[in-house]
């Protein structure tokens, strides 16, 4: 018998063992049964220690065990129920135990948590590209506010003027609520922000060129939220529903045509109504998700699919519709390293904004990637294959491939819990349907497509999780 | 360099990892010297576990629940990662609140069970975690001249894999919409999660590995 079926076996052992609770009706005993070792008590009254901020009534709830309750020794719901409290994250350390109760055969079941900071860290914004100097923010979140289990985030970003003609210094806030997570019934959300900057479009050079001077800035504020609720559809599938709404301005510049050379010019695609304007959406996602961990996975699958829909009826100005897929498939190997395959499939009808649509710096780990919606960079793709993919900034249909290979470096170690060294390459492309209907074009015309790779360490922290990766700067190798 | 959202984050994170990894390399197998003897066709080791247990867990045996010991043995070749033969041992203790008294039950390998009553909570631990003439191997596996070395993994309280997988996923539940990864999040979200370290395949973890020995003639 291999070693990992021989563990198995042996992990099941406890459960196999594990007494069947009494039939309906039977009156619970305290006599031990012909073994010896299945103890029953009847849950007298529960005592909560150590929580200081957290509610009460939030440890019981996650708990599940009330007075009048019979549990037996190696009851599979106090070990579940320890399990849940510290997967709240706002304990240390968790402990169930009993005393004797006022009658033999009864037990107070005491709980007791050791409550722990709640403050975690979601993302450090900072950067430099050759449009704009210097970017910087910070997103922080609160998990148990006012120790009812409720989660408060706010997040800021700020730049330099971007070096674009005409571009102003970007701002952004975002603040967000959710309810206490649960097992069951349904999880509110809800999300509000302000941002204020610029998107650069080409007017004059080639399209591989990033200087800023070839671009024009279309400066834009959006201001909005997202309304959300949630709920678990069984251990391995939720489904979120997202209303969202947003009021637009952009300022377009005075140059509006590109400059094509030779005497051409075209007029320049913004991607947003000049002036006022509304957005209004709906969204559905579903997330499947059986991976072994949501950090470092080492086997199982996770597939988000989401379908968003904007229409007169939300109240918009823009309609579209907007369908995303991304899964992942994960592979232990022998020594103990992961193989992960992740895929990416977007498509969009209708006039959706720019900010809306897919971004090649989202797609192309190799470019800067937006902040709160916000893009710095006016770097194209490498355009490694030769496809003209450099052309392609916003778009409506997107897919990437993405392989990886993880190698784990250590575990259990003070602040830095785990730490993998990852490395990734894959193949991104970006496209419409005018272009894919082009005729006479190749195939890379129609399907203009760029390699991108990874690599670097992901971390998991007591502060939040983090990667180190050393793609941006890959990206500016001069290859 | 350039510099983008996060890469602070991560290289400050990186500079502490690289102080913090440090006592990786002093965290591999203790070697701790193990008795071994030959009787009836079988290896027998004797060896004692009982730092598994910290005082804080003596404390926990009383709590009325069922604790868990797994001791996991097995055999290598000095020469060869594959082991050889591998066995296993699990005790439940558990506290009877009424009588006062441990009650152990152990499983073993070849699905032998044997309960035992303790008085103290230092005696349930003995019986859990002291290996006394405990049978590993079949000397009929081992050749002689060859030299072995016995890998040992004890675990407090394992967790199953399908609870541990259930357990991060309730960490990671999004309650937020992400779109195309992780850039374009205009709202940001709440997928950062905290990490317990007591969320593991156990609360306490020994490897330990044997002296080697070269297997006499036969």
């Amino acid at each position: 018998m291999r070693f990992s079926s021989l563990l198995a076996l042996l992990v099941l052992l406890p459960s196999l063992a594990r007494a069947q609770p009494p039939a309906e009706g039977v009156e619970p005993t305290d006599a031990n049964s012909s073994d010896g070792f299945t103890l029953r008590y009847t849950i007298e009254r529960i005592e909560v220690r150590g929580n200081h901020k957290t509610r009460t009534d939030l440890i019981l709830r996650e708990v599940a065990l009330s007075p009048g309750d019979t549990v037996t020794a190696d009851d599979a719901r106090v070990e579940r129920a320890r399990l849940r409290l510290l997967a709240l994250g706002y304990f240390l350390d968790a402990r169930l135990s009993m005393i004797k109760g006022e009658r033999r055969g009864s037990a107070v079941l005491i709980i007791e948590v050791e409550e722990r900071g709640t403050i975690i860290l979601n993302a450090i914004h900072l950067g430099t590209s050759e449009a704009t100097t210097l970017w910087g923010g910070l997103d922080v979140s609160e998990r148990n506010l006012l120790g009812r289990g409720l989660t408060l985030g706010a997040g800021f970003v700020s730049s330099t003027r971007p070096k674009v003609d005409g571009a102003e210094p970007a701002l952004a806030f975002s603040l967000r609520m959710a309810g206490p997570p649960k097992l069951q019934g349904l999880l509110f959300s809800g999300s509000a922000l302000f941002s204020r900057g610029s998107e650069f479009f080409r007017a004059h050079g080639a399209s591989d060129q990033p200087d800023p001077a070839d671009f024009v800035a279309v400066n834009a504020r959006r201001a909005g939220g997202i309304v959300g609720v949630g709920t678990v559809l069984s251990r391995t599938a939720y489904l979120l529903g997202e209303g969202r709404f947003e009021a637009v301005r952009a300022d377009w510049p005075a140059l509006q045509m590109r400059d094509l050379g030779q005497g051409q010019s075209q007029p320049i695609a913004f991607l947003v109504r000049e002036g006022s304007s509304r957005l209004g959406s709906l969204a559905l996602t579903l997330d499947l998700d059986s991976r072994s961990d949501p950090v470092l996975p080492r086997a199982g699958r996770h597939l988000v699919v989401s379908l968003e829909a904007a229409t007169p009826a939300c109240a918009s100005q823009y309609t579209f519709v907007k369908a995303t897929a991304q899964g992942s498939l994960y592979f232990p190997l022998r020594v103990g390293h992961v193989f992960g395959v992740h895929g990416l499939l977007g498509g969009l009808v209708g006039d959706a904004p720019y900010f809306d649509r897919f971004f090649v710096g989202d797609l192309n780990l190799l470019l800067p990637p937006r902040a709160f919606g916000i893009n710095f960079s006016t770097q194209p793709s490498r355009d490694f294959l030769g496809t003209g993919v450099a052309d392609h900034r916003y778009d409506k249909l997107a897919g990437r491939l993405l392989l990886e290979y993880a190698v784990p470096l250590w575990r259990r170690h003070g602040l830095f819990y785990r730490g993998d060294a990852f490395a990734a390459l894959g193949i991104f492309a970006l496209t419409n349907p005018d272009d894919l209907r082009r005729e006479g074009a190749s195939l890379g015309q129609r399907i203009p497509a760029d390699l991108t790779a990874d690599l670097g360490l992901r971390l998991d922290t007591y502060i939040g999780i983090f990667t180190l990766s050393v793609a941006n700067a890959l990206g500016r190798l001069p290859l | 360099m350039m510099w983008y959202p996060g890469r602070l984050a991560a290289l400050i994170t990186l500079a502490l990892a690289a102080t913090q990894a440090m006592p990786a390399r002093a965290q591999e197998p203790e070697e701790r010297k193990t008795g071994i003897n030959r009787h009836d066709g079988r290896l027998l080791i004797s060896l004692g576990l009982q730092d598994l247990f910290k005082a804080q867990d003596t404390q926990h045996l009383l709590s009325g629940f069922t604790s868990r010991v797994l001791v996991r043995v097995a055999i290598f070749r000095l020469d060869s990662p594959q082991p050889v033969s591998q066995t296993m041992r699990h005790t439940e203790i558990v506290y009877d609140l009424w009588d006062e008294k441990f009650r152990v039950r152990r499983f073993e390998a070849g699905g032998r069970v044997e309960t035992r009553e303790a008085s103290t909570a230092s005696e349930a631990i003995d019986l859990a975690t002291a290996l006394v003439a405990f049978p590993v191997a079949s000397l009929d596996r081992l050749e002689p001249g060859v030299t072995y070395r016995l890998s040992v993994r004890a675990d407090l309280n394992p967790i199953s894999q399908e609870l541990l997988a259930d357990v991060r996923r309730w960490l990671a539940r999004p309650s937020s919409r992400s779109r195309t990864g992780s850039g374009d999040s205009f709202f940001g979200s709440f997928v950062s999660i905290f990490v317990n370290p007591r969320i593991d395949e156990s609360e306490r973890q020994l490897r330990l590995v044997s002296q080697s020995w070269a297997e006499p003639a036969r």
